[in-house]
């Protein structure tokens, strides 16, 4: 008789144990992420606190992606095959592509209403949205700065404290540095998309309309700022060598300046240790109003359709987009914060300013400038950002501002079926 | 008889599946899409004809990429050809005078082949950096301006032919070492006492005729390899500048998995493996009837 008590016992609270373990039985979310070498201490770093704070959910982070350009491939091929994680982080120009695709959920529903106080100012929430529908928030941010070696702009006869505020001043200084030697290079930019809307966005100019109906890059904003090429070739003696190789001779301190994104400030300031102080400048502001940059990095969005799914997804969207969140990533990664809190408030990164001073001075400028990266509408959206990086390497090569800018145009509009 | 039939149908029959789901269904798919403008990603496709092949054909970009796969295939083929010939004869007579060293070079030759050609690719943009790469640094201390290997719309495409030369030498140099171990020593015996006495007329008379199947081998191997360029163009241009060294496969990569024009990708593809397969017949047709074998 008290066997079986005994007995009655076991097999009950063995019940109790087994309902209790199924109440706690936290729901998962799989997270998808690009670029190991920058991100996957931070990715940890991130799901741990999140799981610490919210003990009822659980991130299940998938292996990463190589680069932005493979995981935007990847999420696709499982979109298609029904395996899609259920949060994602995407390069700030791919989310369209997924959106276009009609796959990213919108998170309208989900901010809050005073989406100020919570940190996310319209110019972050620009980053994510298309047509007034919010597909993503952005996670990390970077906007071209200028990069300067101030041991090669003194020998040439600079200083750093009357260093040139415009286009017109860093050409001739650039030209002083490249004529102090033979494997000396004064500036060099990338020929290549983003930095041309750069430059655009200095002068105040858009590559695209408002409702994306039309190529608007062949104002004067935009020769301009194309003309910039030609004149840093032809008067600065920019060379044409290639991203890889600019990013390999400025921290070997070879390159005297170099337009480039924010985000490689760490990696050049590690390069450089020992050579000389590596130091950061905004690019120049020409135009008095409607200026912008437009912004590299990373946003998050939601894939999944799942209601409880979506619940957590949100928690994590909002403590990564979040002054927590943001925190970390900023401190990790050296990219400039996507929420404004961050910002303003001392408490979450004044003593990482502190100590990265450069730091600093590209993450103000984002704040001060953040813009939309264009993405060019269409089929042919990807495809056409090559034809401009070509029309940039012709301009370098001497060829005609106003016919190259006019002419890719026209292409542009053809091949993007505006006309 | 029935009973054969059946043992040999299930011998055969698995391998036979398997490249029918895995190989000739997935080839459909691809010639049916080559018809489409189907995005890689999207739910819907539109049957557009053959404007994927009007547009490779009719576009800028298009004519690009076929004109520099002619161009580096025109240089890499009979150079490394040639050049892997030449090792392999000289490494060859090595084997007698100083069996060590022709063993060493062998090996030094071989190494390119070996290595993977993306890890090695990290180290010629080392080399080949304008002002940090050590053949710069070599060429100004002989007294020779410095050149943009990499990123000179007029040079880049030579530069990585040279690149696809280095790689496929040593396979070629061990392809004609066997084929040179091969031929008997009678046969030079025998035509020295016809007369044939001179190193340049023993070649033409014996070692040249003897490599024909090797040679026939060598060139097709490296003809395909040659026009399938990939990895170089991908690990150290990106196609580029401004396309100057956008090959064939590069486009089918590029317009397939950064633009995701799947449609336009496998048009590409389609024409790309019918060039390729009647490319290879022809040279068998012309190679076969000057190739004498055994």
């Amino acid at each position: 008789m008290k066997l079986l008590k005994t007995a009655c016992k076991l097999i009950l609270s063995f019940g109790i144990a087994l309902s209790a373990a199924s109440a706690l039985a936290a729901t998962e979310i799989r997270v998808h992420y690009a670029i190991p070498t920058i991100w996957a201490e931070t990715q940890e770093k991130l799901a741990d606190a999140f799981m610490a704070k919210n003990p009822d959910m659980k991130i299940k982070i998938d292996g990463p992606a190589e680069s932005y350009a493979d995981g935007v491939q990847r999420l696709l091929r499982e979109a298609v095959a029904g395996t899609a994680p259920d949060v994602a982080y995407v390069g700030l120009n791919r989310w369209r592509i997924l959106e276009d695709r009609g796959l990213t959920k919108p998170l309208d529903s989900f901010l809050p209403k005073d989406k100020l106080a919570a940190g996310y100012t319209p110019a972050l929430l620009s980053l994510g949205s298309y047509k007034d529908v919010q597909h993503a928030l952005g996670t990390s941010a970077s906007n071209m700065v200028l990069y300067v070696n101030p041991d090669l702009v003194e020998k040439a006869g600079g200083s750093m404290d009357n260093f040139p505020k415009d286009f017109d001043g860093i050409i001739e200084l650039a030209a002083k540095i490249d004529a102090l030697g033979d494997n000396i290079e004064g500036i060099w930019i990338g020929r290549h998309d983003w930095r041309f809307q750069s430059l655009l966005g200095s002068h105040g100019g858009r590559p695209l309309n408002e409702d994306e109906s039309d190529i608007t890059f062949d104002s004067n904003a935009g020769m301009t700022a194309a003309s910039l090429y030609k004149r840093f070739a032809q008067e600065g003696g920019m060379s044409s060598m290639t991203q890889n190789d600019a990013r390999q001779a400025f921290p070997s301190g070879t390159l005297g300046m170099f337009f480039e994104s924010s985000s490689l400030l760490k990696r050049f300031e590690e390069g450089a240790a020992g050579k000389f102080q590596v130091t950061v400048l905004g690019t120049p502001v020409v135009a008095k109003d409607n200026v912008y940059f437009p912004t590299g990095g990373s946003a998050i969005l939601m894939l999944t359709d799942d209601e409880t799914k979506q619940k957590v997804a949100w928690e994590y969207i909002s403590f990564v987009t979040g002054p927590e969140g943001q925190k970390i990533i900023v401190e990790n990664t050296g990219y400039a914060p996507a929420n404004k809190i961050v910002l303003d408030d001392a408490k979450y990164l004044g003593a990482y300013y502190d100590k990265n001073p450069n730091a600093k001075v590209a993450h103000a400028q984002v704040a001060a400038h953040a813009g939309p990266w264009y993405a060019y509408p269409g089929a042919e959206g990807v495809a056409v950002t090559d034809l401009i990086a070509a029309a940039l390497v012709e301009l370098t090569e001497g060829a005609d501002v106003e016919k190259t800018v006019s002419d890719l145009a026209e292409t542009l509009r053809l091949q993007l079926k505006m006309k | 008889m029935i009973r054969r039939a059946i043992t040999d149908l299930v011998l055969v029959g698995p391998a036979a599946l398997a490249i029918v789901i895995f190989i000739f269904l997935p080839a459909i798919v691809v010639i049916l899409l080559a018809f489409t403008d189907y995005q890689f990603g999207s739910s819907t496709a539109n049957w557009i004809g053959v404007d994927n092949f009007t547009s490779l054909f009719g576009s800028k970009i298009g004519r690009k990429a076929l004109t520099n796969t002619l161009i580096y295939a025109g240089i890499v083929i009979p150079a490394s050809v040639g050049l892997g010939l030449l090792v392999a004869i000289g490494l060859h007579h090595l084997t007698t005078s100083l069996p060590k060293a022709s063993n060493i070079l062998r090996a030094i030759y071989f190494l390119p082949v070996s290595a993977t050609l993306v890890a090695m690719a990290v180290s010629w943009q080392m080399l080949l950096h304008p002002s940090l790469g050590l053949i710069n640094n070599w060429l100004s201390i002989l007294g020779i301006a410095p050149q943009q290997w990499l990123s000179n719309r007029d040079l880049v495409l030579y530069t990585l032919a040279v690149i696809g030369i280095w790689q496929s030498v040593g396979y070629n140099m061990v392809l004609f070492l066997a084929g040179l171990a091969a031929i008997p020593k009678t046969l030079y015996d025998a035509a020295e006492v016809d007369g044939v006495t001179g190193g340049w007329s023993r070649f033409w008379v014996v070692t040249w005729p003897m490599l024909g199947p090797i040679t026939m081998f060598v060139i097709i191997v490296t003809a395909a390899n040659a026009f399938r360029v990939f990895e170089s163009v991908a690990a150290m241009t990106k196609g580029g500048p401004a396309f100057a060294s956008d090959t064939i496969v590069y486009a089918i990569y590029r317009e397939g998995f950064v633009y995701f024009k799947a449609g336009y990708a496998s048009a590409i593809t389609v024409i790309f493996f019918i060039a390729l397969l009647l490319l290879t017949a022809l040279q068998i047709a012309l190679v076969e009837r000057k190739v004498h074998y055994r």
